[in-house]
């Protein structure tokens, strides 16, 4: 390579490249396209994990989000003042990085987009809320629960489900309402992440108030499938109760290792996210039993809209649409994006500003429970439910008025 | 004091495990000198095959594992005759480069394929576990150690006593005069990365008895398989089950005696040390130089 | 051609760059600031693995640590953003003197594997330091009125983006021209032979990675500040490794344009791709990087000049001389 010869092309690349900005900056024009509103459909944006780490949650909340807008568009759309809208998402792959939900969100901006639907996790759609306040953007989040995303003062995302701190807190409550013999102590195992974090903090500091000896807690990182170490440490001390603040690999890491190194808590396991998850009873087999675990949706909710029905209608609709169960992650997809939809239909139209005031006064009842909104977007009204694996299925066990089985106790099988 | 046996015990047996997921990479580098980075994938490929043929004919994961590396074998020698054996000569960054495309090629399709979901098979024995004191010892970690040792001698008895063995160490230390010999290098380039992918295979089909697995695992497998051949020095049949054992140890005494989440900071913090310690590894010495100024 | 044409074009093309947001819509400026970091970048990496031909794995690393650095300046110690990136890189250039010392030693591949260790290293060590770092939960700059630097917005970035990009080119031209230089790339060649012939190659070494651990630095920095809150498994993410590795090899390692071709092309490519077609695009864009590196192993600049220059066609020699 001389030196004398990369001049010359350099200059000629050059030379293009300087052709290619000024041809840009003849054409175009700053500010947004508007493919949102075309004809009688509503396009709504959603940066979703197509790939990457969360690739399988991602998925689920991409079927909620489909079977909602399937389900809408069968019944004829839905009226927005004298029009009939039918309902299409464009989804965008943010390959599970923070950043890049970031920059669709942007992206679908210029497109006119002013109505998102979360991507999912904690931290994508940590990383979306900035943007869509930004952008005046209005977004309805499904799956972004750390209460710490709320604390900054967004005014336009609103989230349809329970915030994490009761993830954890809504098990020890019922376990101390339900279990007999009552657990003495309980300890706490956590992934490092985030949501993680604040759903273990939450849930030692209700089991404190409630009088049961917490045992001190230990954490493992993000996505570990080795949780042996974390187990070994706590077999002395022989808990009662088992609390994993856990995504899907660690918690069933934790039931499956817990069997190999002998680790039998006289109460049994419990985790939050992992449990109802199909994945969770196919790798365990038997050992899933007795499993507990908080749930964002279960088939016995209470309430019903025109959409979707009640939950159990829900349940059958999914399943005949999708050809599988509905788990909480499809139900929330779906809640978000009905949220999103009745809150056009009350604002009457598609401007981001009247639907952002639309959610805010949003009060109905739905398959998801109430849909209803406190200043800081988060649904403090919806309950989270209590779930108990048993037989290899979900058995609602609290709150009472949900209960469609009773709490098998101690839960831990052999 | 039992709980630092529990720790040691189980950290050696995950250690096999690491070590015949390492193995094969390890082979490669040390004959070829190329970083494989889609080695991760085949892992996986061998785990799905392994549980495609348990749910459908209820296959134990043991002859799971024969047919997964079987069926990687023919994979891993038909990658090396059709494309990495056109960049072999070339600067390292591209044979890197090419194992990395093909990684994405191999880890997306497996998830279009299997979907994302996570997956384990289930067998009767695998979480049960037999008790010496208090030091319990699970069954299918047993397997998967006994698999993995017995693969590991099998690979070195292979590379000593037969014509095939020789030859691949023969090209590793001296691809010319290997050639000038009259040793076929396209085609034992060839089987070497296939006996490395079956390794791989069948250590998939391990992991798939032990624990979960789901595509995005890929990339951590490679990376373990880095960290182990380096511990265990290249061109040593054995560096690759000692650095694996060294590696499970390690981790289980952090993980005992250090908060959790530094288990993986001492892992990395141990593979620089050896590195600039001793770059040829912890044991014997690699075919290809590993510093600038000779140690 | 004379290097005053050169200049004139050069100072054409960042002015037409500066001018560029104002004709495009936020999300697309968004996207040329992303290309123009990674124009950075992988110029960056150039200089430590193009023109010294050491295969640093663990670039990232500096990345990371520059944004954590920012963040924890401006976090914990009020700092302004400006003073904050300057002091992130040069604290940064001095960690990467000081691992460089052993590490460099380390040829081939084990230089590779041990900067990658030091990489995965830091992002535990930063996971672990919560109090400081906000471990796994990631860290917040602040940008809100009152405290740390107000946010740039969209098109601020985009001006600081291109600032850096057009640096590091700077960066990469002079060195490429200079005594500095020569010697990175005799040791490229034949390290004991450049020895002999009087370069002090471990001084060189440590200096070409210090050089390159700072603007990657500065870029990390500048990506913490953009983010707002950040992650240590994004800032520490191989893949950013990687694709300035890709980006430099497909348009010519060792070359000033070769990094700048190949990010822009990659970047552009893979955006495209992702818009195209949502589900398949990483399947789509492995499969052509295999392609690439097959057809144009000597990266697709010098295939393009050969074709132009020589008149020939220089990919059956390439595949020739590579191939088994």
């Amino acid at each position: 390579m001389t030196t004398r010869a990369g001049h010359v092309r350099r200059i000629d690349v050059l030379a293009v490249a300087a052709a290619l900005a000024l041809t840009l900056s003849g054409c175009g024009s700053k500010g947004t396209q508007n493919q949102a509103g075309t004809g009688d459909t509503l396009n709504l944006g959603a940066s979703m994990s197509l790939s990457g780490s969360l690739e399988k949650e991602g998925k689920l909340t991409q079927q909620g989000y489909d079977y909602c807008v399937n389900t809408i568009n069968a019944k004829g759309g839905f009226k927005v003042g004298a029009q009939t809208l039918r309902l299409h998402i464009d989804y965008q792959d943010d390959q599970s990085q923070p950043d890049t939900a970031g920059q669709l969100v942007d992206q679908f901006n210029d497109k006119g987009y002013k109505l998102i639907l979360g991507p999912y996790g904690s931290a994508t759609t940590g990383a979306a809320m900035p943007v869509i306040e930004r952008n005046g953007q209005v977004m309805v989040d499904s799956s972004g629960s750390d209460d710490k995303l709320f604390t900054k003062g967004y005014q336009r995302t609103f989230a349809v489900l329970s915030p994490a701190s009761v993830y954890a807190a809504s098990i020890v409550n019922a376990i101390n309402e339900l279990a007999t013999p009552k657990p003495g102590s309980i300890v706490f195992l956590a992934a490092d992440d985030g949501f993680s974090k604040t759903v273990a903090a939450a849930g030692e500091a209700r089991a404190k108030d409630l009088g049961f000896i917490v045992l001190p807690g230990h954490q493992f990182p993000a996505g570990a499938t080795d949780v042996s170490s974390a187990l070994t440490k706590i077999k002395p001390s022989k808990p009662d109760v088992i609390v994993g603040s856990v995504h899907l690999a660690e918690g069933i890491a934790i039931v499956k290792q817990a069997a190999e190194l002998g680790v039998k808590p006289a109460g049994g396991f419990a985790e939050t996210v992992a449990p109802p998850t199909p994945d969770f009873v196919q790798t365990l087999g038997n050992k899933a039993n007795g499993v507990l675990s908080s749930s964002q949706w279960v088939p016995e909710v209470k309430g019903s809209e025109a959409f979707f029905g009640s939950a159990a209608d829900y349940r059958d609709g999914f399943r005949a649409a999708v050809g599988h169960e509905p788990e909480y992650h499809n139900a929330e997809a779906t809640a978000a994006c009905l949220a999103m939809v009745l809150a056009v239909r009350e604002a009457g139209s598609t401007d981001p500003d009247k639907v952002r005031n639309a959610l805010a006064a949003l009060d109905e009842q739905s398959f998801f429970g109430p849909l209803k909104f406190n200043d800081k977007g988060e649904n403090v009204t919806k309950p989270m439910s209590v779930v108990q694996i048993q037989d290899g299925k979900l058995v609602t066990v609290w709150p009472k008025d949900q209960a469609a089985g009773r709490l098998v106790w101690p839960g831990a099988s052999g | 004091m039992s709980s630092f046996w529990q720790a040691t015990i189980y950290g050696l047996l995950q250690g096999g495990l690491l070590a015949m997921i390492a193995v094969g990479f390890s082979l490669v580098w040390g004959v070829m000198n190329i970083i494989n980075l889609s080695h991760g994938a085949y892992v996986l490929l061998g785990a799905y095959t392994a549980w495609e043929l348990h749910a459908a004919w209820g296959l134990d994961p043991l002859l799971g594992a024969a047919a997964g590396g079987t069926a990687m074998f023919v994979v891993g020698y038909a990658v090396q005759r059709l494309l990495v054996n056109r960049i072999v000569n070339a600067p390292i960054f591209l044979t890197l480069l090419l194992t990395f495309g093909l990684q994405l090629v191999l880890v997306q399709g497996m998830a279009v394929l299997f979907t994302a979901d996570y997956r384990s098979i289930a067998t009767s024995y695998a979480s049960e576990s037999f008790g010496i004191g208090d030091v319990r010892v699970p069954y299918g970690r047993l397997l998967a150690f006994g698999v993995a040792a017995a693969a590991t001698a099998a690979l070195v008895l292979f590379a000593r006593r037969s014509r095939t063995g020789i030859a691949i160490l023969a090209t590793g230390m001296d691809r010319t005069a290997a050639r000038l010999m009259g040793i076929n290098a396209r085609h034992v380039y060839a089987l070497t990365a296939g006996i490395a992918a079956a390794l791989a295979g069948a250590a998939g089909a391990m992991v798939g008895l032990v624990g979960t697995f789901s595509p995005p695992d890929a990339a951590r497998f490679t990376l373990l398989s880095f960290v182990i051949s380096v511990l265990g020095g290249l061109g040593n049949m054995y560096g690759a089950l000692l650095g694996g054992l060294v590696l499970g140890v390690v981790q289980a005494w952090a993980g005992q005696y250090l908060p959790g989440t530094w288990v993986n900071a001492v892992a990395f913090a141990v593979l620089v040390g050896v590195l600039i310690v001793r770059p040829a590894g912890l044991a014997g010495r690699a075919f290809y130089e590993a510093r600038v100024e000779a140690a | 051609m004379s290097r005053l044409l050169v200049t004139l074009i050069s100072t054409a093309v960042v002015v037409g760059m500066i001018a560029l947001p104002s004709q495009l819509y936020t999300g697309q400026v968004r996207v040329v600031t992303a290309v123009l970091m990674f124009v950075a970048l992988a110029q960056a990496w150039n200089i430590i693995g193009g023109f010294t031909g050491y295969a640093c794995f663990g670039q990232v690393a500096f990345f990371g640590i520059g944004g954590y650095t920012t963040a924890v300046l401006m976090e914990h110690a009020n700092w302004s953003f400006w003073w904050a990136l300057p002091v992130s890189a040069a604290g940064c250039a001095m960690f990467a003197g000081l691992i460089g010392l052993p590490l460099l030693r380390l040829r081939g591949h084990y230089f590779a594997i041990a900067t990658l260790g030091v990489a995965e290293g830091m992002r535990e060590v930063i996971t672990n330091l919560g109090p400081l770092t906000g471990g796994g939960a990631g860290i917040t700059v602040p940008t809100v009125a009152g405290r740390g630097t107000p946010w740039l917005g969209n098109d601020g970035f985009y001006l600081l983006f291109l600032a850096l990009a057009v640096l590091a080119v700077a960066v990469a031209v002079l060195i490429s021209r200079s005594r500095f230089g020569y010697g990175l790339r005799a040791i490229n060649q034949d390290e004991d032979a450049a020895a002999a012939a009087g370069v002090n190659t471990t001084r060189a070494k440590v200096a070409a990675l210090s050089v390159s651990a700072a603007i990657t630095a500065l870029v990390g920095s500048a990506y913490a500040f953009q983010q707002i809150t950040i992650y240590p498994q994004r800032l520490f993410d191989v893949d950013i490794t990687v694709t300035m590795i890709v980006m430099v090899v497909i348009g010519g390692a060792g070359t000033v344009l070769g990094p700048l071709v190949g990010a822009v092309g990659l970047q552009f490519v893979s955006e495209y791709l992702r818009q195209a077609y949502p589900q398949e695009h990483i399947l789509v864009l492995g499969a052509v990087i295999v392609l690439v590196v097959l057809l144009f192993p000597a990266g697709l600049l010098t295939a393009a000049r050969d074709a132009v220059s020589e008149r020939r066609i220089s990919l059956l020699e390439t595949i020739r001389a590579y191939r088994l």
